[in-house]
């Protein structure tokens, strides 16, 4: 199906299934960078323009449809932020703390139908000229709220980090499925010729569970999967030239290595895979030269540092992987993703036994830097054409775990995740949880509708942006029809 | 490799493979061509049936405005308000002016518009006539209501019965190779002629790599080149068959099918226990020449086998490979997803076939109703549900002695009992609406037997599993042979003879070479299923020894190489590039089997787990240097250089694996650790071999990465390149002859076949 409905017969339009008889016929070889080399000069026109009309699946493409943001920006609160103490103000909730009330729940600990009520632990204020109210663990991003659109009757089909984690990553519970970032960079390639089109930024405490599953291209070719990019450090793998090698050394030895593969290439003049491989060393190299350009913060001014927390310990490492996030998207990234939240228990979001200690930790460390992120893309005009997410893979019960403690069990009967830029309305918010912010009763809304309306977004129909694999054309959202979130449109 | 160069126009070549096998099998004058056929089940049916058979078709509620889209006739007949179609002419039908949605009171399909892709097919559908399968009385898909398959459905080429062709005799004295003269047949028509034959050099290359995955020692090819021998081909064949490493790299190619790995993904990613057995079980049987239905046998019921022994119990680890939630949030659609993976993987690997798309509805595609996918399912059903380990999980095996005075275990497959479960058909796919009741049954559209259940004597299993595998094995199904000769041809050559190697349904390609591919399968089940005999028929005709240069006339005439007039070129595999990388640089070990090898990772890569190295040992530094297909497949930590290269993404079946070429992977063959750290060995190794001769150090390194002498502009080169690193960098001779070495570890004629 068709991501670029206009483009004529032989053109990406009927890509998925050709790609598929490609890939069985022969592989994939080589075209994947064809179009990004024809526009450095690094390969001859007639092998960048196969007359065939198969088309190097990175290279940039028109979207479906008209579309309102360029890029994204998942901030992922890893572990499953609670919704009642955050952005989903339940003013019912704080006179019933300590009493035990009938509730179904379900969470890691199983299905209850009664449990005690932990009162939110932190007060809420209105904010903005909408007057949304928001917990004083987001001061900052408070004062964001007229640009943010929330949506607090998310649902998830598991309250099990592994799972949850997955569908909220590639829209399916079971494991082997392309990531959101993939079918963005599907859909759309990558205009950025020097950095990944879908870069991971990982918390420093640790990774997610399940690991590189999270960024996994699934059954797409790996050009499509997400790249770990560090703030620290080699930012991409293997970037770094290794100790001794000098960037004059490295380009003596690749001037050689292209000799001898352009004798090669020339014995074989009908296979272009052969200079498409050339051309990658090429492009390699300059990535060497301009993806530590894209990490170094050196350039940023004071007050860009200020507003990111970056001069604050506590928000420092956050804000710098913010900052980055904005250089990032500046520089044609599509997609990306930042973990805030790590590891196991309360190194990120995921509050089983003191909830106060938890989330005063985790929002003290990103309130100040995600609020500056919003208001840095604003002041740059860059907020309308990027989308920024906020959430985890599920929220939290308003009841306690245990029978002592204020640590709250998984949920994915209803959540809050919100939506800022791209074409997003602010100072709006859709869907409602009951009043003890349980469960999602009005507009419910499912992971498969936030997906459907980043693609949506991005220009992707995700009724149609399909990839075919197993004998059946699959989708992001799914077999069924999804349509986009309108009221936030 | 196909080239950028080459037009690509897959619907064109695909109409002349139809319609050299149409005429052949069901040549009916009526019929729409071919094209058009293909045309209108490929895009205009799962339209139709997706965006207008909700109101406008026979299964419809009401259908709407009269008008059904369903049959050819109904759609000539028109609606209440008269015609919607004229063949032939797009402007002057109303059902194009509907869904170009151009007059805004006449809107189909109301909601959405279609994409504008489906829009122009069904524009050209029109202009070219609307063809229509003449038999169909309605397209029925989906066929929600009396699922039937019909006569027509029978006829699709793959459900035929195996035919007994007889390779067309030649004009000449000599009759060719069987391969060659159904090849033969196709250049004629092509009106082109055959590449030569390509030189003995490229050749054992080639076949080294095809069958060992591993490079020739250039002694060795120097041998091959010597050898008088007429029979020095056969001979060589001979040689690398009986080779232990043959199963290593065949047996990853089956390892690839089954989604092999030895963990369960998901939250804790936990280990299999001993599921490396299984790995090494498949290498032992490729390397045995198992009989493959007697393989096919022993995995899919082993434990049911009159003869059960270690090995048939370590094959059925085949059940117990897939992705496993331990913490599912519904259990009971979990236990549907186990069973799912089941007849998935099944479904695909032996019969070609994605049964697994008729779970929640009957297939759209292909005559495969939902009965059929839960009758599947009934011969797993009393599978004992996976529980990584324990008795239900592992067996003892009596024919090993482990070290010390743990019994050896082997991950197996097991039953709940002898009473029979239930099977339902469920609506949706969902467990919470059961529908009719199934028992064991074959696949309808084959015609099948009833299956033959017998408990085995054991008492411990229903034999279910056992019927399904003679069933599957036996001569009389279309599928099986087809489906394994084809991938058999698929690695010799690239691809298929059926581009789809696990879709031979009516989305897949159908064969290039119909009667080929026919006369492989029975030439394999006569031969009593031996690989190895197979291997041999393909590999000494005068085909695969072609050279891959392409004439003028090819790239003009058959740009998809359907001919075979030339070889492709190829990438070597993920293994065979880190095979290649330690084989040439020495510290290559040979050893075979036993549990997955944890190799150095580097620290960025294990700093993505939630708990860094968490499941990932260390593997002692004789081990690190074992063979690809010995490391531990963690589904989620795998080794880079592999996933750069295009590894098979282990959590389902992968019948063809990509070959990208990304700037990442230079950026891995260029600074990463290991990369380096073999051009050190390789260094090494030269300055062991030569010592202190420059010039015979860089014509041996390039000699080992390519296998050809190198010419006096390679060595000029070579020396050049480490003179000016002694000269203007200043690197002593050693690191200098290094870098040289990277600089042959990265060359496009070691990752590339000829």
């Amino acid at each position: 199906m068709s991501p670029d409905a206009s483009a004529p017969r032989g053109q990406f339009c009927r890509r998925t299934r050709r790609e598929f008889l490609w890939e069985a016929g022969a592989g994939f070889t080589g075209l994947a960078l064809a179009g990004l080399m024809a526009r450095d000069g690094l390969l001859p026109r007639v092998q960048a323009a196969p007359t065939g009309g198969f088309v190097n699946p990175l290279a940039p493409r028109q979207p479906m449809r008209s579309a309102k943001a360029k890029s994204v920006i998942f901030l992922f609160m890893y572990g499953g932020p609670s919704q009642v103490d955050t952005f989903d103000y339940k003013p019912a909730l704080y006179p019933l703390d300590g009493k035990t009330i009938t509730v179904k729940t379900f969470g890691r600990g199983g299905r209850k139908n009664e449990g005690r009520v932990v009162g939110p632990k932190w007060a809420f204020k209105p904010y903005g000229q909408c007057g949304k109210y928001v917990s004083d663990l987001f001061p900052n991003v408070g004062r964001c709220v007229d640009d943010i659109a929330f949506l607090h009757s998310m649902t998830a089909d598991s309250p099990i980090h592994g799972s949850a984690m997955l569908q909220m990553n590639t829209g399916k519970i079971l494991s082997g499925s392309p990531c959101l970032g993939s079918w963005v960079n599907y859909g759309l390639g990558s205009v950025s010729e020097n950095l990944p089109g879908f870069a991971v930024m990982l918390d420093p405490i640790g990774g997610p569970i399940s690991g590189a599953k999270n960024w996994s291209s699934g059954y797409m070719p790996a050009s499509y999967q997400g790249t770990v990019l560090r703030s620290a450090g080699d930012p991409i793998l293997d970037l770094q030239r290794p100790e001794g090698m000098t960037a004059p050394m490295q380009r003596r030895i690749l001037d050689s290595l292209r000799e001898y593969n352009s004798d090669h290439a020339a014995a074989h003049p009908d296979n272009s895979n052969l200079a498409a491989r050339i051309a990658s060393y090429e492009l390699a190299f300059n990535m060497q030269r301009h993806a530590p350009e894209a990490v170094d913060l050196g350039r940023e001014s004071e007050s860009t540092r200020e507003l990111y927390g970056i001069n604050n310990p506590r928000t420092q490492e956050f804000g710098r992987r913010c900052l980055l996030a904005r250089r990032l998207v500046e520089r044609g990234v599509r997609f990306v993703q930042l973990y805030a939240g790590g590891a196991h228990n309360d190194d990120n979001w995921d509050a089983h036994s003191d909830l106060e200690k938890n989330h005063n930790f985790h929002a003290g460390r990103t309130d100040r830097p995600i609020a500056g992120l919003l208001q840095d893309l604003k002041q740059r005009g860059l907020l309308d054409e990027t989308l920024v997410i906020w959430g985890g893979e599920f929220g939290r019960q308003p009841t306690a775990e245990y029978e002592k403690g204020t640590g709250r069990d998984h949920n994915a009967y209803g959540f809050t995740m919100w939506m800022a830029g791209g074409g997003v309305k602010g100072g709006m918010s859709v869907g409602q949880t009951d009043e003890l912010g349980s469960a999602a009763v009005e507009d419910r809304l499912h992971v498969k509708d936030m997906h459907a309306t980043v693609l949506h977004l991005m220009g992707l129909d995700p009724n149609h942006l399909s990839y075919f694999y197993g004998g059946l054309d699959q989708r992001l959202v799914g077999v069924e029809e999804v349509q986009p979130i309108r009221a936030i449109l | 490799m196909r080239s950028a160069t080459r037009p690509i126009p897959w619907f064109q070549s695909g109409l002349v493979l139809v319609m050299g096998w149409v005429t052949a099998v069901v040549a009916t004058a009526v019929e729409p061509s071919p094209a058009d056929l293909e045309f209108f089940e490929k895009r205009i049916r799962p339209v139709l049936a997706r965006a207008c058979f909700d109101c406008h078709s026979e299964d419809s509620k009401s259908v709407k405005g009269g008008l059904r889209l369903d049959s050819h006739a109904a759609l000539l007949k028109g609606g209440e308000n008269g015609s919607v179609l004229t063949p032939g002419d797009p402007q002057g039908s109303r059902l194009i002016q509907a869904v170009r949605w151009t007059d805004e009171e006449f809107r189909m399909p109301p909601k959405r518009q279609l994409a504008a892709a489906e829009i122009s097919d069904l524009e050209d559908w029109v202009r070219r006539g609307a063809p229509w399968p003449s038999e169909s009385a309605t397209a029925g898909t989906p066929r929600r209501r009396g699922f039937e398959v019909t006569e027509q459905d029978r006829r699709h080429w793959a459900f035929q019965p195996i035919g007994h062709p007889v390779p067309p005799t030649g004009k000449g004295e000599t009759a060719p190779h069987a391969i060659d003269a159904f090849l033969g047949q196709g250049l004629q028509e092509r009106q082109l002629t055959a590449a030569p034959p390509a030189d003995r050099r490229t050749l054992i290359r080639r076949l080294y790599y095809d069958l060992l995955g591993l490079p020739p020692t250039p002694e060795e090819v120097e041998a091959f080149v010597q050898d008088p021998s007429e029979s020095a081909w056969e001979q060589l064949v001979e040689r690398l068959l009986a080779s232990p490493h043959y199963g290593e790299k065949w047996g990853r190619h089956w390892l690839d099918l089954v989604r092999f790995a030895e963990t369960n993904s998901y939250e804790r990613d936990g280990a299999k226990p001993n599921a490396w057995r299984y790995r090494d079980y498949v290498i032992r049987s490729f390397n045995a020449d198992k009989p493959f239905d007697r393989f096919v046998r022993e995995q899919l019921a082993g434990d049911e086998l009159p003869d059960a022994d270690d090995e048939a119990r370590i094959a059925t680890g085949y059940y117990r490979l897939g992705i496993w939630d331990d913490e599912p949030a519904d259990r009971e659609l979990a236990r549907y997803d186990q069973l799912d993976d089941l007849v998935a993987t099944t479904g695909q690997v032996f019969l070609g076939l994605t049964v697994d798309c008729a779970r929640c509805h009957d297939h759209k595609i292909d005559p495969i109703g939902q009965r059929d996918y839960y009758s599947l399912v009934s011969f797993f059903h009393n599978v004992t549900p996976y529980r990584n380990g324990g008795d239900t999980d592992e067996v003892v095996l009596s024919g090993l002695e482990a070290a010390g005075a743990t019994p050896a275990k082997a991950l197996v497959v097991s039953e709940t009992g002898t009473a029979a479960p239930e099977t339902r058909v469920l609506a949706r796919g969902n467990p919470g609406s059961p529908g009719d009741r199934v028992e064991p049954a074959f696949l309808q559209v084959l015609n099948p037997p009833q299956p033959r259940i017998t408990p085995p004597a054991s008492g411990k299993s229903l034999g279910r599993r056992l019927a399904l595998a003679d069933w599957i094995v036996s001569p009389e199904n279309p599928l099986t042979a087809r489906v394994w000769v084809n991938r058999v041809w698929q690695h010799h050559f690239g691809r298929g003879l059926v581009r789809t190697p696990s879709d031979f349904g009516r989305q897949g390609q159908a064969p290039t070479h119909p009667e080929l591919l026919d006369w492989l399968a029975r030439q394999f089940m006569e031969q009593g299923w031996s690989v190895k005999n197979l291997h041999r028929v393909i590999l000494t005709s005068a085909a695969y020894q072609r050279s891959t240069r392409a004439s003028e006339a090819s790239l003009q005439r058959d740009p998809m190489n359907d001919g075979l007039s030339h070889f492709d070129m190829r990438r070597l595999t993920a293994e065979e590039i880190r095979d290649s990388l330690l084989w040439v640089s020495g510290p290559v070990n040979r050893a075979m089997f036993g549990p997955g090898v944890y190799v150095t990772l580097p620290p960025e890569v294990l700093a993505g787990q939630s708990v860094p190295g968490s499941g990932w040992g260390k593997a002692p530094p004789a081990d690190q240097v074992r063979r690809s297909v010995y490391i531990h497949v963690k589904r989620s930590l795998l080794t880079p250089i592999l996933l750069g290269f295009d590894l098979a993404e282990p959590d389902r079946s992968t019948p063809v694996r990509f070959a990208t070429t990304q700037p990442t992977q230079a950026l891995g063959m260029l600074n990463s650790s290991f990369v380096r750290e073999q051009a050190g060995c390789l260094a090494r190794r030269l300055r062991e071999e030569a010592p202190g001769d420059t010039r015979a150090q860089v014509s041996r390194a390039l000699a080992l990465v390519t296998g050809r002498p190198a010419t006096e502009a390679d060595l000029g080169r070579g020396l050049r390149l480490i003179g000016s690193l002694s000269g203007q960098d200043g690197l002593d001779s050693q690191a200098a002859l290094e870098a040289f070495c990277l600089l042959a570890l990265n060359l496009n004629e070691f990752v590339y076949l000829d």
